[in-house]
């Protein structure tokens, strides 16, 4: 009766920014950020990468509430780096690592089509 | 400033691939990757499914809205999902979803006129789009019986009864609605390692090594018929129960085998629906990924929010 429309888990309202940034005004180098419309999917794999950053202090994710469709992602890090160089870092990280395992996989796809 | 880079170059194997089917190995990469690919396959990788269904004529037994949760299940083939254009951000047409570039058209026209059933089913669905239309299961190699397929069953009508309908398919994901997902199902386990201490092993009788091999529920291990070895069959078997390293402490042996999950290692079993081949769903679920990881890029305006931001933070701690 009162359930959110299906649509509401992955369309970002008109007016809301995907990405939303909140340093911490107690702690240098620390920030949240809030990412709307996302789930496990994208916060544990960003996290991920973020702990393969030396300078990455902490680096934590979490799905507030079931029927709050966003992710806060909290990350904070040392003098030598930000916490949105870090994040700018992870992703581009994991894009790449993408990018080379669809060549890897086309590239044994290939083999294998050629075996048929 | 740029820092350095983390990147990691994972690895595959493809162990085997069929239309519908495939195993591969992934390495050199961590759990989060592999379970972020199982999740998008079954939830975010688009298809087409029918979504809207009019119904002019139905004498059938089963109700309307049975029949269109029905014909909403039935999975169309959908490799142009991927180039096509969710209804709801359709410009050609308002919204309605009901163009070419967001949308395909079938009817289903069929009344029965013998007094035979008459089975209406995915095959009675006639597409607009020769590129989308119901997935044909007829040949499939491992056909249990030589009956001749007629496709899905949607309804069966006896002498008189008349189903009419037009309905609109669309292109969706499965986090929306299930129907819309490619997979049938995708899994991944850690590849296990498993040591058999041999020096421990030869203390043990011929009775007590089959009793430890027959201790565990899957066929992990066995016995070499020749030297009356323990040797491990088929690792892949082990369910993680550790059954078999309860049995070697009961019996006192405690580390006569060790097991290991390699926590870089994945075997993933991809089965799809038939909307898209198994391949070709990993494929997507590569693309769908790293969209989605572009999305969530920090946009130009909050960098510069944060630079002022920071200037006076930096000011105001006296930088």
């Amino acid at each position: 009766m009162n359930a959110p429309d299906r649509y509401e888990r992955f369309v970002v309202p008109e007016g809301v920014k995907k990405v939303s940034y909140e340093r911490d005004t107690k702690i240098m180098n620390a920030a949240t950020f809030t990412v709307e419309r996302e789930d496990h999917t994208i916060g544990n794999i960003v996290r991920m990468q973020l702990h393969r950053d030396d300078n990455v202090l902490f680096a934590g994710y979490k799905l507030p509430h079931p029927l709050q469709y966003k992710i806060l992602l909290r990350i904070q890090t040392t003098s030598q780096s930000s916490p949105m160089q870090a994040y700018n870092q992870a992703i581009n990280d994991l894009d790449k690592e993408l990018d080379h395992l669809k060549s890897q996989f086309e590239g044994e796809l290939a083999k294998h089509t050629r075996d048929y | 400033m740029e820092g350095a880079s983390y990147q990691r170059f994972p690895k595959i194997k493809i162990r085997e691939v069929k239309d519908d089917f495939m195993k591969f190995e992934l390495r050199d990469t961590d759990a989060s990757i592999a379970n972020a690919l199982r999740r998008i396959m079954i939830a975010e990788v688009p298809t087409i499914a029918i979504d809207l269904v009019e119904i002019e004529v139905n004498s059938s037994v089963l109700n309307d809205e049975f029949i269109s949760h029905r014909l909403g299940l039935v999975p169309l083939t959908s490799e142009r999902a991927m180039s096509m254009r969710f209804s709801r951000d359709c410009d050609a047409c308002d919204g309605d979803g009901q163009c070419e570039y967001c949308s395909v058209e079938f009817y289903l026209r069929v009344k029965c006129l013998s007094d035979q059933t008459l089975d209406v089913t995915s095959k009675d669905l006639l597409s607009s789009d020769h590129t989308v239309v119901p997935v044909d299961y007829s040949d499939a190699s491992s056909s249990f019986d030589n009956t001749p397929n007629k496709g899905i069953i949607i309804v069966k009508l006896r002498r008189g009864q008349e189903l009419r309908l037009r309905a609109i398919a669309r292109k969706g994901i499965g986090k929306d609605h299930a129907k819309w997902s490619p997979a049938a199902t995708v899994t991944f386990m850690y590849e296990p390692e498993i040591y058999i201490n041999e020096d421990m092993m030869e203390s043990l009788s011929l009775e007590e090594k089959t009793e430890l091999v027959e201790s565990s529920p899957t066929k992990v291990f066995g016995i070499d018929p020749e030297n009356k070895q323990v040797i491990v069959v088929d690792p892949e078997a082990y369910t993680y129960d550790d059954e078999v390293l309860k049995k070697a402490e009961a019996m006192g042996k405690p580390g006569v085998v060790e097991i290991h999950a390699r926590e870089d290692s994945f075997i993933f079993t991809v089965e799809t629906t038939g909307a898209v081949k198994a391949s070709q769903l990993v494929l997507n679920a590569i693309e769908v990924l790293k969209q989605k990881l572009d999305a969530v890029r920090l946009s130009d305006d909050t960098v510069e929010a944060d630079d002022q931001f920071g200037e006076l933070g930096a000011h105001m701690r006296g930088g």
